[in-house]
């Protein structure tokens, strides 16, 4: 498809006549950046001015950016700082943004980067090489005296090197193909280095103030857990220059409001008391839609939501009792019933818009015929309630509730009858946020896991799947951490992609893994906001925002 | 009131059942808080967004010192309460004495104006009900406060919202300032408490008004009024105060309900966020804080009862 031009699309639209392309945007898969466009164009040249008023559904936690994965800290740094580099949410390339260019050895262990001139932290000191290498020092060793992170997406980082005042060079213990990629995201946002001085709890919510970034807004003002004031930078002028806009960004102001009940987001939305939205649940993006706002759905690009089966657990120890799982999930009835066109089936473990994603549709296939003879052929036979049994074991299954995903009773109500047709029992189990933390790592309480996580690097389904990282298997499968080792270390993009394709693969085959939906964030715009647009995650980025009369 | 000679010990006596509630309190709320499984810090650094290894979240409790055994963490603790230190919020990394004064403001006027909006409310009801002419008319009111019991905070918060705000656009919840922010939250908070005063001072109303002071008020020639605001309101009125204390807990649960409708900031909302994520400090703070509020409500309550009927002064300071 042309998503490949769609983010350029988005910033030439008010200006050029870009109807034709734009045409190809109208489909859920490639709504991420623009959705509005199309408004765009019809409203008119961009107007410098005027304020917005966002709803975020929880209050933002911490500005420290390795932790901004979490969507209201994530919705301040994407806004507040600039990066090294910008990755086109579309096609997922890296662009110049603070670095003009830049350099990577054969085996990607040293990477060198050459700084914009004249950029400036937000209280006047410079964004220099020395400033650089501070931010990567920080993320890619973090500072254990102070509680700050290491950044999940920096890998194996071992020391900066300021060559001068506008060159950095960054030098890596192994080979870290995914670093380029990883100076794009938020978790990389550059502050400034007396901010980096601070403890982790001097970022934590309250002091957003006293935190100086690079990006085009600022923070003017905050209320503990309430709402936070972003003011635009008057003399913010180093935006990726693939941009149509440079300059200041054209909203004055943005005041982000928490609003944690639903109805009461959505109702402020449609009333006019807020110009955009995060999180329209599945259920209310209709009447979001009919009151004539636009949804967006964007893709977060990553490991799709999927069930986890997890081989340490006994019961499911058995490779045809796996695919029998498998082919006993109905992912196309949970969208169909649940969701929206906004989350797309799932095709892979990994979403069809995230970095090496291959198609594995053929070996997932709804067939609840096969599944009864796989678990047949495995020695299961229905027991008296319907339910299948095995030397007077019944194939009883726990499947807790994740607190963090959308619908997740539903879906996991909805998955337990589909199992039940073919004689597998789920269990359906709701419990507290520390409860599910604790027993999620656990394959023996929790054969069946639920759960997502997005980035737009080959990297990601490493972090998903590796025992050294989220281990979502909880198992030990060495011939798998392998695999994901060979992703996170080839240092060509289509060694790595291949990497990828033998992940999925790999997990597919063993039926590890069963892909639900590719999941986004799904937000609500007012008629007359335009050009709101996400970056490769699916975080706000209002700086090419701006409202019409 | 005049003070009695008796009058320090008792006060001494509350005091000290005040400071062991406190104490308990404390204690109970740490126990519970360890006997939780997993905790805070599990909670935010085990978030798969963060992506940390097992190595890394070792790190960050020997840092939080949560890895120290629980007598040490409860002597620590209570250590810093004594001197003023409620420690660091986990979940947001801020201290929770900052996090606290930020919230406590904007619940007191909260939980103080719902409060009174309440007890008017109730006062009116119990009125209504009584001096009603038609005898169906004060079967309706008295079966009203049954009816607003029943009503859920969250509900009552929802649609007011809708109605007032989104409908009828009277008043703003996005960005709303001063008295307009106030207007919903307060009849949410206030609407559930007033019924139960209602209720009892219905009741008390009642018996009141067969005593048999009040028919020699009545048979010396009292009008009906000034029986009912002389002898009927002022006998009924001390029931009414002491469940008023116990509803100081009700006008808790219902901020958290209300501000987190509203998105107000509070201690309620506070409360709700800490629950989930188990920011065990922040918990702690509210424990004892709530605890607290308790505790001075209820004195307050035991000073007053005697000003509004003065047989019970002499009750209590002789008990």
């Amino acid at each position: 498809m042309t998503t490949s031009r769609v983010r350029r699309s988005l910033a030439m639209a008010a200006t050029t006549a870009a109807t034709g392309l734009l045409a190809a945007c109208s489909s859920p898969a490639s709504a991420s950046a623009p959705g509005t466009a199309a408004d765009a164009a019809a409203a008119g040249a961009p107007v410098t001015g005027g304020e917005l008023t966002y709803l975020e559904h929880q209050p933002y936690t911490t500005l420290y950016a390795p932790q901004a994965g979490f969507y209201p800290n994530g919705a301040l740094v994407n806004n507040l700082t600039a990066r090294l580099t910008w990755q086109d949410p579309a096609s997922l390339e890296i662009e110049p943004w603070i670095a003009t260019d830049w350099t990577v050895n054969a085996d990607a262990t040293e990477y060198t980067f050459n700084l914009r001139d004249g950029v400036t932290f937000s209280d006047g000191t410079p964004l220099d090489a020395a400033a650089v290498a501070k931010n990567f020092d920080t993320y890619g060793l973090g500072a254990k005296d102070r509680g700050l992170t290491v950044s999940e997406a920096v890998n194996n980082y071992a020391s900066s090197q300021v060559v001068d005042a506008d060159t950095v060079t960054f030098r890596f213990s192994a080979p870290a193909p995914g670093f380029l990629q990883a100076t794009s995201t938020i978790n990389s946002g550059l502050v400034s280095p007396a901010t980096l001085d601070r403890k982790l709890e001097d970022f934590g919510a309250g002091n957003a103030k006293e935190i100086i970034g690079s990006g085009p807004f600022v923070v003017a003002s905050e209320e503990l857990n309430q709402s936070i004031r972003l003011e635009a930078r008057p003399d913010y002028d180093w935006a990726p220059p693939s941009f149509a806009h440079q300059g200041r960004a054209y909203l004055d102001a943005i005041n982000i409001v928490v609003t944690p009940e639903d109805s009461v987001r959505i109702g402020s939305l449609l009333s006019g008391q807020a110009d955009a939205a995060r999180q329209v649940q599945a259920y209310d993006e209709r009447q979001v839609t009919d009151a004539g706002y636009t949804v967006i759905g964007a893709p977060t690009r990553g490991v799709n939501n999927s069930l986890n089966l997890r081989s340490a657990n006994p019961l499911l120890a058995d490779l045809r009792v796996r695919q029998a799982i498998t082919h006993a999930v109905n992912a196309q009835e949970v969208v169909d019933t649940l969701f929206t066109a906004n989350y797309p089936v799932g095709t892979s473990p990994l979403a069809s818009t995230a970095k090496g994603y291959v198609d594995e549709s053929a070996k997932l296939a709804f067939d609840p015929t096969r599944s009864a003879q796989l678990l047949d052929e495995a020695g299961w036979t229905p027991g008296a309630d319907g339910i299948r049994v095995k030397d007077g074991q019944r194939l009883s299954l726990t499947i807790y509730v994740a607190p963090a995903q959308p619908r997740a009773k539903e879906t996991i109500e909805l998955v337990s009858q589909q199992l039940a047709k073919v004689g597998v029992e789920g269990v359906v189990k709701v419990v507290d946020n520390a409860t599910f933390n604790a027993d999620a790592k656990d394959a023996i309480k929790a054969p069946i896991i639920q759960s997502m996580v997005g980035r737009a690097d080959n990297d990601v389904i490493k972090s998903q799947f590796h025992t050294k990282n989220r281990n979502q298997l909880a198992g030990s499968d060495p011939a798998l951490d392998a695999l994901l080792e060979a992703v996170a270390s080839t240092p060509d993009q289509a060694g790595r992609d291949a990497a990828s394709a033998a992940v999925q693969d790999y997990l597919v085959d063993n039926a590890y893994v069963v892909p639900l939906f590719e999941e986004p964030q799904v937000y609500g715009v007012a008629p007359n906001v335009h050009g709101f647009a996400t970056e490769s995650v699916a975080r706000p980025a209002f700086y090419d925002v701006w409202k019409s009369a | 009131m005049r003070l009695s000679p008796s009058f320090a010990p008792f006060l001494a006596r509350r005091a000290l059942q005040a400071i062991f509630v406190l104490v308990a309190a404390f204690a109970l709320a740490f126990v519970l808080l360890q006997a939780l499984p997993g905790d805070a810090i599990l909670i935010r650094f085990e978030s798969p967004e963060l992506g940390l290894s097992a190595e890394q979240i070792a790190d960050l409790r020997r840092a939080y010192g949560a890895d120290a055994p629980p007598l040490e963490q409860f002597l620590r603790t209570l250590g810093g309460f004594l001197h003023g230190d409620l420690g660091t919020s986990v979940q947001y990394g801020t201290p929770v004495a900052e996090l606290i004064a930020k919230a406590l403001p904007g619940t007191a006027l909260l939980a103080v104006l719902g409060f009174a909006v309440a007890v008017v409310l109730a006062a009116a009801v119990a009125t209504a009900a009584t001096l009603s002419p038609f005898a169906w008319l004060g079967d309706a009111i008295r079966s009203l406060p049954s009816l607003l019991v029943a009503v859920p905070v969250f509900w009552l918060g929802i649609v007011l919202t809708q109605v007032f705000s989104f409908q009828l656009h009277l008043v703003p919840t996005i960005g709303a300032t001063g008295p307009q922010s106030l207007i919903l939250p307060v009849l949410t908070v206030a609407v559930p408490i007033s019924a139960p005063i209602a209720q009892v001072l219905v009741r008390a109303i009642d018996e009141a008004t067969l005593s048999p002071f009040v028919s020699v008020a009545r048979a010396r020639g009292a009008s009906r009024a000034r029986v009912f605001v002389r002898e009927v309101a002022r006998n009924a009125a001390v029931p009414a105060l002491t469940i008023s204390g116990i509803l100081i807990g009700e006008l808790i649960g219902g901020a958290v309900v209300t501000e987190t409708v509203f998105g107000r900031t509070g201690l309620g909302r506070l409360s709700e966020q800490a629950v989930t994520n188990q920011d065990g400090p922040v918990l702690q703070a509210i424990v004892v804080l709530s605890a607290l509020v308790f505790v001075t409500v209820g004195l307050v309550v035991d000073l007053l009862a005697p000003l509004v009927d003065p047989r019970l002064g002499r009750k209590a300071v002789s008990a």
